[in-house]
């Protein structure tokens, strides 16, 4: 083995095993008894889980997946820019040990900090802002909807064309022909209306006229069948046949008295 | 019996003339002379002598105690009496028949007869007919048959409007309201509110009409019904002076659908009065300006 070969191996061991290097510890952590250092710290390694995150994003075939970690990061974002004013405020503070231009740089390092919140990339990140016009924000996340205008929202835009002007004119007119059919329809109606009210009034004042005709034909069958069964009664007995048989009788007798009466006399 | 009907005649006569030999008149025998005789002489044409034999035929049965017969006769006779012309007889028969109507207890055939005869007399004796038509309607009032009175009300509000009387027209249009409203005919009751307030803004009279609006809007029928509306906007339209409108108004279906006098007064409205309406809003600047 050369001396090279051991001295790579050598500190692949050591970086390996550095955990377990106290010394080495607390030499990177000598700067515990600083506040500012601490949290410096704790914002960096927060910065760099949140840039992993957004780049397991990237790869996420998953949307619902996607959208959920897109979600925790601003919120880890959201945190961050809360806490960065308490960071400014530990930044100008002196603390022992430390150098004026390394409390400079402090500063410096603080005011950079929102910059690079925001650069962490979230799903939801636009071009700049114009402050004149619309933007479509939307662009970067929904690919396919395609404006014609491409955001260019200026005077000539609410502008009439000739097409949609000759549009709106045919669409008067044929509102106003239709407003005519109408006219004629409701003429048509109304003196339907009348019409039926008039037949209304007319039944109306026929139905105690019928009434009427109904009680008296009433009675005029009733009287019919009276007289029906009289008639019927009167014919009966004139043709029944005990009355026959008394003719006959009273016949025989008178013809027999009429013999008699021829005998005596002959 | 001889077919001569002079002769059926002079035979009638003897039989109700009372004689020393004829104690009591034979009037059966007699109607009935008389009225083949009628027929005899309808049949020739001689008109006069066949109205002369109705009415003895009426008398006849009228004696008889059959009203009913005797009313036929009597139309009969005015019938005959109005192809003669002579008018004065005309309404006599015709009245002495509703009479015997009513002593039959038949209103409706009575007021048949009496419109009949002012009919008639429409366009001879126009105060005639009126009074007559009058008579007619209060029978059938009186026998509670409001429904048949309307038409002879709106005949008798036409004499008026040909006889230029327009307020009075407009009154009997009101009681043709009063008529619909006992049986509910809302149709008939708006309709004869319409025509007049129409009428009295044909007579020039704005307050007149609108007074008669508001009298009427307090029916609620009338209140809720197209016709009050076409009231409102020719009123409002003749108050702004606005003859567009009145015109609009008066060619729309609601009016056409009234009476065809009422139409073609309603169709000449604004011509009447037009300087008028313009009296009227210049009326209205000279208080409305204050300069």
């Amino acid at each position: 083995m050369t001396v090279i070969d051991i001295l790579t191996r050598v500190d692949s061991i050591c970086k390996k095993y550095d955990k377990y290097d106290v010394d080495k510890q607390r030499e990177a952590n000598i700067s515990g008894d600083d506040a500012f250092a601490r949290l410096y710290g704790a914002f960096e390694t927060q910065i760099e889980t949140a840039l992993e995150k957004a780049e397991l994003v990237t790869k996420e075939k998953n949307r619902a997946a996607a959208v959920a970690m897109n979600a925790e990061i601003r919120r880890t974002k959201a945190r961050l820019s809360e806490e960065v004013p308490k960071l400014q405020r530990l930044a100008v503070k002196r603390v022992k040990g430390l150098t004026t231009e390394e409390l400079a740089a402090r500063n410096d390092l603080v005011l950079a900090l929102p910059a690079r919140i925001e650069a962490i990339p979230d799903g939801t990140a636009g071009g700049p802002k114009n402050t004149s016009g619309w933007t479509p924000s939307s662009t970067t996340s929904r690919p396919d909807i395609k404006f014609d205008s491409d955001g260019r929202f200026d005077d000539d835009y609410f502008q009439e064309s000739h097409e949609s002007s000759q549009f709106r004119q045919e669409y008067e007119m044929r509102k106003i022909k239709q407003e005519q059919g109408l006219d004629m329809i409701s003429e048509g109606l109304d003196a339907l209306k009348n019409m039926a009210s008039d037949m209304n009034e007319e039944l109306d004042r026929q139905v105690p006229l019928m009434d009427e005709i109904d009680t008296k034909v009433d009675r005029a069958t009733s009287d019919l069948k009276n007289t029906n069964v009289r008639l019927k009664d009167t014919v009966n007995q004139l043709r029944s046949s005990r009355n026959f048989c008394i003719d006959i009788v009273l016949l025989c007798i008178v013809l027999g008295i009429a013999a008699y009466l021829y005998n005596v006399l002959k | 019996m001889s077919s001569d009907p002079d002769k059926m005649m002079s035979k009638a006569d003897k039989m109700t003339k009372l004689t020393l030999t004829r104690w009591s008149a034979d009037w059966r025998g007699a109607t009935e002379l008389y009225e083949q005789a009628a027929n005899g002489f309808r049949a020739s044409n001689k008109y006069e002598k066949a109205k002369v034999a109705l009415e003895k035929a009426s008398k006849g049965q009228e004696m008889q105690a059959s009203p009913w017969d005797a009313a036929k006769h009597m139309e009969s006779a005015a019938a005959l009496a109005q192809k003669l012309s002579i008018w004065n007889e005309v309404a006599d028969f015709y009245r002495k028949a509703s009479e015997l109507y009513v002593e039959c207890g038949r209103a409706q055939p009575a007021s048949d007869a009496l419109g009949k005869a002012a009919r008639a007399l429409e366009d001879v004796k126009p105060d005639d007919a009126i009074q007559l038509y009058t008579d007619a309607c209060e029978i059938l009032e009186e026998d509670g048959r409001d429904q048949m009175a309307f038409d002879l009300y709106r005949a008798c509000a036409n004499v008026y409007i040909k006889l230029e009387k327009f307020t009075d027209a407009a009154t009997f249009f009101l009681r043709l309201g009063v008529a619909a409203d006992k049986c509910d005919a809302t149709n008939s009751q708006c309709k004869a509110y319409l025509s007049a307030i129409i009428l009295y803004l044909y007579a020039h009279d704005l307050q007149q009409a609108e007074k008669c609006y508001n009298d009427c809007s307090q029916i609620d029928a009338f209140l809720k019904s197209d016709q009050c509306r076409s009231a409102s906007r020719l009123l409002t339209a003749y108050n702004e002076g606005d003859i567009e409108e009145i015109k609009k108004v008066a060619s729309s279906s609601t009016v056409s659908n009234l009476d065809h006098m009422i139409i073609k007064l309603a169709r000449k409205l604004p011509t009447g009065d037009v300087t008028a309406i313009q009296m009227n809003t210049n009326d209205d600047l000279d208080e409305d300006d204050l300069t």
